[in-house]
């Protein structure tokens, strides 16, 4: 279904009058899209770790929007029907030159650019949704994916999350400068045509007579199918057990007698080698006597390296074994726990309520799980 | 009040609370540490200097006993990771010094850390006598 002159009529419309174009699912969509997008650029680019939650949040917003908006391509009313403005390469040239040449208003839905922008957005959006999904399993071992994705792919889809969220901003760069564009070169405000639907009805561009037919009923219809796939398929999947955790059973002995003086360090935050140097030199462990009855001793010492950061693969077991050669019993000299507390201020340690570096349960609130998920983390005052 | 039962009162009073002192300065570990000791006479007062004495044979970052467990033994103290550590004056926390093997691990612990060797068993009774009349 080509908007090619033959298929439109001019019914009993004055050449000015306004005509509904984008119906009122699309308008929703894509004004919720906006508001979904700008709070994931600002959790995701600006706020801080333990924004992560809203940003994750708004991620799953958009991820159903777009699967609304997919399915509304195919039976929404015809101006939001990805047939409606397929054009092809040809098209889109000769529209170009135009535009170059002062010329624009021709169409009365998309335009061939702004219709491969569209296509673009969606595609791009779902890479980053997907992107997310595996970055948010792999590396935090939370969300939809967190039973299948491991913490290698998980890096490396965050990295490509990253290089897509920048082309996303530009490609809102491009397609505001468009609106912009269309909009004078048309005398019509394209952006209030977004939030009324309505454009005005021209010589040369008059509306499609499908584009009359109401289908708006079918929006929660496709509402609602979406829900009944969604719903399950997010509570079954979300409550697999996340791939990089272990089941450890709690060891009673390690957790007293390792948590008198300080937080009881998870096993998953050290390797093998370095609880096996923690565990023999016990009467002299940090300038402390800390030393055990030998039963107890080769107990816990059982224990560590059973559950060491090797059985483990989530982020903080994955880079926290990577210790510092000279201080390899020391977590908080490993590289990566330096440059993920470098921004906070030396002082901030010495507060009461925290008191050392390796008080790590003060601002971790789930140290105890050893997930040190980004939102559980909150530095008291 | 009646006279009588002034008199009465008196005499309960003076049967009862030497009965609940003696309670409370007598515990098996105590007993056992005694015995170790030969039989020597603790001192509350050695106790509390022995708590807040500065010693320079243990590790440097814990000259004395108050390093850790605060000025006073009302208070309460703080590992040097941060970790809070109740009271050690019984008054304050009654379960303190009832697990055998538990006072004798951080005795042993302890007294290395801040004297560099164990404590004698005379400076352990001298210890739980002044944290039991605390
Ligand atoms: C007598 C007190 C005491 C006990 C008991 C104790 N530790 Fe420690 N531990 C310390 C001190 C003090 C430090 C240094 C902490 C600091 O400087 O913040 C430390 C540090 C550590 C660190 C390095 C943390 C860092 O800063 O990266 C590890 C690992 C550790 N302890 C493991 C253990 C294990 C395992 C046990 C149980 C067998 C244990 N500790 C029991 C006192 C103790
Ligand atoms: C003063 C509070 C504080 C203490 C104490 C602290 N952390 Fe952190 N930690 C933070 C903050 C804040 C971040 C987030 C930093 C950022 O923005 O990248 C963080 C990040 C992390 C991360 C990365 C989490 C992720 O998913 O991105 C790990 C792992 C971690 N900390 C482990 C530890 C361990 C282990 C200890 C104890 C040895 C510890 N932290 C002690 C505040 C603290
Ligand atoms: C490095 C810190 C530190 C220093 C210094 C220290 N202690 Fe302790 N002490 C602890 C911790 C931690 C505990 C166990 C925590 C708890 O029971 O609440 C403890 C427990 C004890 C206990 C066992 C209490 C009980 O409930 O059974 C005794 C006894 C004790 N300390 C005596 C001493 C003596 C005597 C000194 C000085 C010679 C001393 N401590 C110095 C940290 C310290």
């Amino acid at each position: 279904m080509k908007p090619d002159a033959s298929t439109e009529k001019a019914d009993c419309l004055t050449w000015s009058a306004k005509v509904e174009v984008w119906d009122i699912a699309v308008r929703l969509f894509h004004w919720s899209l906006v508001l979904l997008v700008a709070t994931t650029a600002i959790t995701g680019f600006l706020a801080a770790e333990w924004w992560l939650d809203y940003h994750v949040w708004a991620g799953y917003g958009i991820a159903l929007l777009l699967m609304f908006r997919l399915a509304w391509g195919f039976v929404g009313s015809y101006y939001a029907r990805f047939a409606s403005f397929r054009f092809p390469f040809r098209v889109l040239l000769k529209h170009m030159r135009e535009v170059v040449s002062g010329k624009g208003g021709q169409y009365l839905g998309h335009n061939p650019a702004g219709a491969l922008m569209v296509f673009a957005l969606i595609f791009v959006l779902l890479a980053l949704v997907l992107s997310g999904l595996i970055g948010l399993g792999g590396q935090e071992n939370q969300g939809m994916l967190a039973a299948f994705a491991d913490y290698q792919s998980g890096v490396l889809a965050l990295e490509i999350h990253d290089i897509l969220s920048i082309l996303l901003l530009g490609m809102i760069v491009a397609h505001l400068a468009g609106v912009v564009l269309e909009s004078v070169l048309s005398k019509e405000n394209l952006v209030r045509a977004m939030v009324t639907g309505r454009k005005k009805a021209e010589p040369g561009r008059l509306p499609h007579s499908f584009g009359k037919k109401r289908v708006v009923w079918r929006a929660p219809v496709v509402v609602a199918l979406i829900g009944l796939i969604v719903g399950p398929a997010y509570w079954q999947l979300t409550n697999m057990p996340a791939s990089g955790f272990v089941a450890m059973k709690n060891n009673p002995t390690w957790a007293s007698e390792c948590g008198d003086c300080h937080y009881a360090y998870h096993p998953s935050l050290l390797p093998r080698s370095s609880w096996d140097t923690v565990m023999s030199g016990l009467s002299d462990h940090f300038g402390e006597d800390a030393s055990l009855d030998k039963d107890t001793q080769s107990e816990i010492s059982a224990f560590l390296s059973k559950y060491s950061s090797e059985h483990w693969d989530s982020e903080a077991a994955n880079e926290l074994q990577k210790v510092d050669l000279k201080k390899p019993l020391e977590i908080t000299a490993s590289p990566y726990w330096k440059q993920r507390h470098e921004e906070i201020e030396p002082l901030v340690f010495k507060r009461k309520s925290i008191g050392s570096k390796g008080n790590c349960i003060a601002c971790h609130t789930d140290a105890k799980s050893g997930h040190f998920a980004d939102e559980k983390i909150s530095i008291p005052e | 009040m009646k006279k009588q039962n002034i008199i009465f009162a008196a005499l309960f009073a003076s049967l009862v609370m030497p009965l609940s002192m003696a309670m409370a300065a007598s515990s098996p570990i105590l007993d056992e540490i005694k015995k170790q000791a030969g039989g020597v006479e603790f001192s509350a007062e050695r106790g509390k200097t022995l708590f807040s004495q500065k010693f320079t044979g243990g590790k440097p970052d814990t000259p004395s006993c108050t390093s850790c467990h605060g000025k006073s033994p009302q208070n309460t103290g703080k590992t040097r990771a941060g970790k809070a550590i109740a009271p050690m004056a019984v008054s304050k926390s009654p379960e303190r010094y009832t697990d055998a093997k538990k006072v004798a691990k951080w005795f042993r612990r302890n007294c290395r850390t801040v004297l560099g060797r164990e404590c004698t068993p005379t400076e352990k009774g001298d210890f739980l006598t002044y944290m039991m009349s605390q």
